[in-house]
């Protein structure tokens, strides 16, 4: 008799088990990595850098405003500004034109208090003839350290790559809609090489801090910044020429706001992934349980329990699960992380940011699938385990048995063989139809974005109220016979703090020549706004509801009855009479500070212009999606066509696998290869046909839904649509998948061995 | 008695279709002996073995074994039972393909505390040579004589043998009935083997014949004919 307790023996299998099905496990391991690595990447990235960002507020001391004006800044200024407890400080600079005459670039002096530099690279400048470039700036220009750039015919040598923490977006004018950091970039120089060249040309521009902003609410620092703007205004003797603070500068604020507004699209990859791994997770155990039934009944009635099998067989995908999420959480954190914030660097002038443990990642990436994973695979386990052990040792797996026969029309032998075949395996090919389905939803996803985008950029571009939109500072007269004069305000929805989305609110003239449906303009007699039509989808509000907005400094909310809807896709706008704006607003009669115009208009004073709207900026949601999401796609459509070729292959093996013995049988009748493929295969094409077909329409209306979802965090609205070539291609990509797995299934056809007729015969 | 059944009915179906596998069966069968239970196909012997094995449930009667009767146990309880005190052998072997014989043996000896020592019982399966072999390199004797082992290696109290021959040659069945006998000796199981085959209640210490669900004769035999001597 053996004394010592013997290691469960079973789990000897397991690397077998692994040697055996290493194509399976290797693919699905794969997936599972490269899902969890680059998801957790992204999230790791996001939140770091996030964190990074919201940091570099106080740890660069970023200002809370700054203005610039037409002379210095006067000692009575400075002394009127101390009375009301603001601090300012000497932001002055010089704009050159660099490397081409579209190029500039903004000089500093070296910064010691407010809107500290980030150096990224080599050292600041410590002599004359030594310049730290902004590091965006350097990349997409090429410009390297060590390396000369030329101003006003002198050579500078770059001696370091910076973060500026008041340029993370490189905007040079707070009015532009967009910014480029090829054209435009700033730059330091000590502050004896800033003298030497600041004989003509300076910006007179001042930073300001109040004393603790911390103890101002939002609506506060608004007005705070409205009275600063007064008492600055007030010196006719030097006019103010720009004035923006913190919380409106796109340069501080654009990339903060910007940041993490993918994370849903992301986050939706994530879920769709996990529901498909869930279910090839199902399959691939299910499958295991039932090609093993006869071993598992025999153990069970040997006197292993339930649980012991159980733990058992989730062996091995609990091992490549884990596995799979040790490496990519490694890879989330190195690796994809590096390209994710690669990304984050190509886009903005960010500052150094450390890497930050993230736990909703961790939770969302790893602990997440894992939990899908066990509770998926004990489902399936303990379903089929509360079968009777005698039912598994007689691979009796059905819980409910066909009674009868389907009674087939007389058609031929071959086609009701099929069709019989089809039949037989109805759950097998119900199982496909699901995987397909899912990863019809992981193509479309994939495949959607482009056509979507240029859909939505012709739409832009046809329904453009004007090729110009004049936003002035102040009204302004002008002589143009194409421009027609509007009001317009800026108000946030009111539906929570968190959230709030900007709406533009317009106050156009009666009889328009700009905002018209079939070149009629709007009726504005009835009492109420036309809102475009992004506003009605995203919000989901109907003609006749009641919009809320508010102020957004301050918190008074305005009613407004939405009588009908524009078609105006470049916006999230409303419009009503210019009479209604003014009552609405309390502005006198006729105001106005806008021009609609299809031509430029060159008469109006540039000191009045606050900002130019064009095609070009209009698109902008366009562009920042394909900057930021556009490599992704492309990537998500291979992923998805070999996560359709993975469930197309798990599925119909298991068909074939359950059909050996007929297959053998055949075999022994004499039927050939190519007749059994016939038989068998072509049963599997025309279920994964219809199954492709229905996928469509199915993935269309999932994509739908998800995709309000997605669009609720972006700013904005994109109308949903899906160009018919989509899904030419999915019905391409879907044949060309099942085409690689059918060349496999035949030669695992041709290997099947007569014997396997002879194996399972009833106990 | 070490195994008592008790008016032991079951039917499957219902309606027209409704068939009584087993119609009130009585039995009783001592320790340590040798029990074929002889019948055609659809005598329910099969299910007769099953319901003793707890892997199929009866509609009434008992089955008691060592004064412990298998309907007051939970499926927990079941479990333990078939774990300390059975040992099955199929038909088809049911063999673990990706593990040696060895290790297929093991499977059955690690559900017991104390099981028979492996190098002594491969030596008396005949299958010491083929110890690091996988199933597949197996003859059908050799693949039998494994599921033999990996029962038997826990020692249990009872061996139930469900149409061990039912899938070999003559030859390679009389080995197997030769197996069977002498693990029946040298470690004193109770055997109880299901089959169609009337040679081998020769072997038998008890023959049940049962028909329709019903024993027809029970007998024990005076004289048993050893396992190598049957022939059929």
């Amino acid at each position: 008799m053996q004394k010592e307790k013997i290691r469960n023996p079973l789990i000897k299998r397991i690397p077998k088990e692994l040697k055996s099905e290493f194509g399976k496990y290797a693919v699905i391991f794969l997936f599972l990595t490269v899902t969890i690595g680059f998801i957790s990447g992204f999230l790791v990235a996001d939140n770091s850098m996030t964190e990074a960002y919201e940091k570099s507020f106080e740890k660069y001391n970023i200002e809370d405003g700054n203005f610039e004006l037409t002379e210095p800044v006067s000692l009575e200024m400075k002394r009127k500004l101390a009375e009301e407890n603001i601090k300012i400080y000497d932001n002055i600079y010089l704009e050159k034109q660099v490397l081409n005459e579209n190029t500039t670039l903004r000089i500093f002096a070296n910064r010691e208090e407010v809107n500290l530099i980030c150096l990224m690279k080599g050292r600041l400048p410590e002599v004359e003839g030594e310049i730290a470039v902004d590091r965006l700036f350097a990349d997409k220009n090429k410009i390297h350290i060590g390396e000369e750039i030329e101003i006003d015919n002198r050579k500078f040598q770059v001696t370091g790559l910076a973060a500026f923490s008041d340029y993370s977006a490189l905007f040079s004018d707070n009015a532009e809609m967009m910014f480029d950091a090829k054209c435009f970039g700033v730059a330091v120089v000590t502050g004896e090489q800033f003298q030497q060249m600041s004989l003509t040309g300076l910006h007179y521009s001042y930073s300001w801090q109040y004393e603790d902003k911390t103890q101002y609410s939002r609506q506060e620092e608004y007005e705070y910044s409205e009275r600063l703007m007064k008492i600055l205004a007030m010196d006719a003797g030097n006019p103010l020429l720009k004035f923006t603070p913190e919380y409106s500068s796109q340069a501080i604020r654009f990339s903060g706001n910007d940041m993490g507004k993918d994370k849903s699209m992301i986050l939706v990859l994530l879920y769709i992934i996990m529901v498909i791994l869930a279910f090839i997770f199902a399959v691939t155990i299910g499958n295991t349980i039932e090609k093993e039934a006869a071993v598992i009944g025999t153990l069970w009635a040997s006197g292993y329990t339930r649980n012991e099998l159980a733990a058992h067989y989730i062996g091995l995908q609990v091992i490549v699960s884990v596995t799979a999420c040790v490496i990519g959480n490694i890879l989330g954190y190195s690796l994809f992380k590096e390209v994710v914030a690669g990304m984050y660097y190509n886009s903005y002038s960010l500052p150094a940011y450390e890497t930050l443990w993230n736990g909703e990642a961790f939770l969302l990436t790893t602990v997440i699938p894992c939990i899908i994973m066990l509770v998926v695979n004990l489902f399936i386990l303990y379903n089929k385990l509360s079968l009777t052990p005698l039912k598994l040792l007689r691979n009796d797996l059905a819980k409910h048995k066909t009674k009868k026969a389907v009674r087939l029309p007389e058609f031929k032998f071959l086609a009701r063989f099929r069709i019989r075949i089809i039949i037989q395996n109805k759950s097998g090919y119900f199982l496909l139809l699901i995987g397909i389905v899912f990863a019809n939803i992981l193509m479309l996803f994939g495949l959607m974005l482009e056509p979507l985008l240029d859909h939505y950029g012709r739409e832009v571009e046809e329904k453009l109220i004007a090729d110009y939109q004049y936003i002035l500072k102040r009204p302004a007269a002008t002589e143009s016979a194409a421009a027609e004069a509007f009001a317009v305000t800026t108000l946030q929805t009111d539906f929570s703090k968190k959230n709030n989305e900007e709406i533009t609110v317009y106050g156009i003239k009666k009889n328009s020549g700009y905002v018209v449906r079939n070149n009629i303009p709007l009726n504005y007699d009835t009492s109420g706004v036309y809102v475009s039509e992004g506003i009605l989808e995203k919000f989901h509000y109907s003609i006749g509801d009641t919009l809320n907005l508010k102020e957004l400094y301050t918190d008074k909310t305005y009613e407004m009855t939405i009588v009908g809807s524009y078609d105006y896709p470049a916006g999230m706008a409303v419009f009503m009479s210019n009479e209604e704006f003014c009552r609405l607003f309390g502005k006198e009669e006729g105001y106005f500070n806008g021009y609609f115009s299809n031509e430029e208009i060159a008469d109006i004073d540039a000191g009045y212009i606050s900002s130019i709207i064009t095609l070009n900026d209009v698109n902008k949601v366009v562009r920042q999606l394909n900057d930021s999401m556009g490599s992704l796609f492309p990537l998500i459509k291979w992923f998805a066509f070999g996560m359709a070729m993975l469930i197309i292959y798990l599925l119909s093996k298991l068909v074939l696998e359950k059909n050996a013995s007929s297959i053998s049988m055949v075999k022994i009748l004499g039927y050939g290869t190519g007749e059994i493929g016939k038989l068998y295969i072509s049963s599997t094409t025309v279920a994964v046909a219809v199954s492709i077909l229905i996928s469509l329409p199915v993935s269309y209306g999932v994509l739908n839904f998800l995709y309000a979802w997605i669009m609720s965090s972006i700013s904005g609205w994109i109308t949903y649509y899906i160009k018919w070539t989509v899904f030419a291609e999915m019905v391409f990509f879907g044949a060309a998948a099942y085409a690689i797995v059918t060349f496999v299934q035949y030669r695992k056809i041709k290997k099947i061995p007569m014997e396997a007729a002879l194996k399972n015969t009833e106990i | 008695m070490f195994l008592k059944i008790k008016d032991l009915k079951k039917s499957f179906g219902t309606g027209e279709n409704r068939i009584e596998v087993l119609q009130g069966i009585n039995l009783e069968i001592e320790k340590g002996k040798i029990c074929v239970l002889l019948g055609p196909s659809g005598s329910g012997k099969s299910t007769l073995l099953n319901i003793i094995g707890g892997i199929d449930y009866s509609d009434s009667g008992a089955v008691i074994i060592d004064d412990e009767p298998l309907k007051d146990m939970n499926e927990k309880t079941l479990s333990l039972y078939r774990r300390n005190h059975l040992g099955y052998v199929f038909q088809s072997y049911n063999l673990i393909p990706n593990l040696t014989v060895k290790e297929n043996i093991e499977v059955g000896a690690y559900l017991s505390s104390q099981p028979l020592d492996m190098n002594e019982l491969l030596e008396v399966l005949g299958l010491t040579k083929h110890k690091d072999k996988l199933p597949a390199q197996l003859s059908g004797g050799q693949q039998q004589r494994t599921a033999i082992g990996r029962a038997i290696v826990k020692n249990p109290d009872i061996l139930l043998c469900d149409e061990p021959t039912g899938a070999l040659d003559y030859k390679t069945s009389k080995e197997i009935l030769s197996l069977i006998e002498s693990v029946n000796q040298k470690y004193g199981n109770t055997v109880i083997i299901v089959t169609h085959n009337e040679a081998i209640k020769l072997m038998a210490d008890q023959v049940v014949k049962l028909r329709d669900g019903q024993i027809r004769k029970c007998y024990m035999n005076e004289v048993k004919v050893s396992a190598k001597e049957l022939d059929w």
